[in-house]
């Protein structure tokens, strides 16, 4: 536990220290268990103009289990749940899949790139991924109907 | 305070902070800080000995490269692994309460178990803790009575004490008088020689001093003499103020808004704006002559080359012509010559050519041709010389 803190707090400093592109972070608690995050949507994709809020939630086993990302604000993505828990399907924070050495970092600017090519072949929406494969137009015009309704 | 320090037993080298920035490489990738006891895996990377067991309790592969991996593939890194992570300089964990001390992590134990003032140590007159710097022969954590409020205090905390203790004697900063803390509010709304200031100041008495003058200073004063005039003006002024203030709104309501052009007019009378009027006048017609005289300059200058450059082929085609007036001279004083020489008579005056064109220049009649010719060349000669 206090090995994860640690950790967690070294990673946050480092985030701060030197903060990505579109994405910024802001932990609830002090202990920093439980991580506001805000994704903006990047300019060439089709959630251009939206804000994403998600919540990054670190296992007090941190670093040894994977975070867990969920998105607050819905989002037409084929790689993340339609429903009230946004879970998002990342492949890296599967407990399988999973390295201790991977950095908060890393899983947020992932979660970026996903926004700005979504994964249909890895999706937990499937009519969604379907839709994605076979009616692309079909698809961005709902995804960017829910950026309007929203992210804004 | 003493008891959260770090002393040598609850080091915890992970938490270190370090002097300068530490390469990533000497890191472990699970802490991410630098290497504490690092081992290696088969697969070849380095980890904590810590990280990497608690890392083996959850999921038996390699935090890298996610390779199978048991604790028996683990063991201890290179030495020169270890000794680049034990050379790295850290500050002492107790800088925080003041410990100044940057060392070698390896040296960090010796200086929390031996020199650190700021680790807890066993006192020496009780069983209690006490911080290294405070320890002495006796033992600071019996109870002593404060002298002035008569409570009782660790001996450790009478300086805290002292600085708050509401009986301690504080002297009167105006009087020599002594008062305890909490009487000295009271004292100093009283003291003879508090300065204070005139109670006509507000009108403008400039008075100050000790609080016994006061009574005195009042008596005299002229300000407090001419205080009821003074205020009855500065109430009647306020009023006027107040009058002014809304007359001007009303005006400013009632006039229309004036252009402003009006306003700079009427500083001229007629006749400075007619002498005006001229000078400007004066003013471009002078322009006016400038402009052309410089034109006509200019044509002079030209006629001036013109004609120069005229002359000088004048001068150029005269200069030709006597040239070839001057060879066909030439020309014909050498036929002169032989002819002079084939007669006897003339043969010794030869020699002297002017003389003897001047004399034949008197005679008109003795020669046909010959004294032609040399009243033609005797002009065009004196202008060659010239």
């Amino acid at each position: 536990m206090a090995q994860a803190a640690k950790r967690i707090t070294r990673e946050y400093t480092e985030i701060e220290a030197n903060p990505p592109q579109g994405i910024t972070i802001q932990p609830i608690d002090e202990d920093m268990f439980k991580w506001n995050i805000e994704i903006t949507g990047p300019k060439e994709s089709i959630y251009a103009g939206g804000t994403f809020k998600l919540l990054l939630t670190l296992p007090t086993n941190y670093p040894f289990k994977p975070p867990v990302l969920s998105f607050q604000t819905k989002i037409y993505h084929p790689n993340v749940t339609n429903d009230d828990k946004g879970s998002m399907c990342l492949g890296i924070l599967r407990s399988d899949q999973w390295k201790p050495s991977c950095k908060i970092l890393a899983v947020l600017e992932m979660a970026r790139g996903l926004l700005m090519e979504p994964n249909p072949d890895d999706a937990v929406e499937t009519s969604i991924a379907e839709q994605y494969k076979s009616d692309k137009a079909a698809f961005e015009k709902t995804a960017k109907a829910w950026v309007k309704q929203y992210a804004k | 305070m003493s008891l959260n320090s770090v002393s040598e037993n609850t080091l915890d080298l992970g938490n270190l902070s370090y002097l300068t920035e530490v390469d990533d490489n000497l890191c472990c990738p699970i802490c991410h800080s630098p290497l504490v006891d690092p081992v290696h895996t088969k697969c070849r990377h380095t980890f904590c000995s810590s990280c990497i067991t608690e890392a083996l309790e959850t999921s038996k592969t390699c935090p890298v490269d996610r390779k199978p991996l048991k604790l028996e593939d683990v063991s201890a890194a290179p030495i020169m692994i270890a000794n680049l992570v034990n050379d790295l300089v850290v500050l002492c964990p107790n800088s925080e309460f003041g410990c100044p001390m940057t060392c070698a992590r390896y040296l960090l134990g010796g200086h929390l178990r031996e020199d650190c003032a700021f680790v807890a140590v066993k006192c020496l007159g009780c069983d209690g803790t006490i911080m290294r710097r405070d320890a002495g022969s006796e033992c600071l954590h019996q109870l002593v009575e404060c002298p002035f409020c008569s409570s009782s205090c660790r001996k450790i905390d009478m300086e805290n004490h002292r600085v708050e203790c509401p009986r301690i004697i504080a002297a009167c900063n105006h009087c020599s008088g002594d008062f305890t803390r909490s009487n000295i509010k009271a004292h100093e709304a009283t003291c003879d020689e508090a300065i204070m200031p005139c109670e006509s100041s507000d009108v403008g008495c400039p008075w100050k001093g000790a609080r016994r003058e006061l009574t005195e200073h009042t008596r005299a004063c002229p300000f407090t003499l001419l205080r009821p005039v003074l205020h009855a003006h500065a109430g009647r002024l306020e009023t006027l103020e107040l009058e002014n203030r809304a007359l001007r709104r009303k005006i400013d309501i009632l006039l229309p808004p004036r252009p402003p052009t009006e306003a700079a007019a009427p500083f001229f009378d007629e006749h400075t704006i007619q002498l005006l009027a001229e000078q400007e006048h004066l003013r471009s017609d002078l322009e006016r002559l400038t402009a052309s005289l410089s034109e006509m300059e200019i044509q002079q200058g030209m006629l001036l080359m013109n004609e120069s450059l005229r002359l000088k082929e004048e001068v150029a085609g005269l200069r030709a012509a006597i040239g070839g007036i001057r060879m066909q001279i030439h020309w014909l004083m050498n036929t002169r010559h032989q002819a002079v020489d084939q007669r006897p008579v003339g043969g010794t005056s030869s020699s002297s050519g002017p003389q003897n064109s001047s004399a034949q220049g008197g005679n008109l009649s003795s020669g046909g041709v010959l004294p032609n010719i040399r009243r033609m060349a005797d002009p065009l000669n004196d202008r060659v010389k010239l």
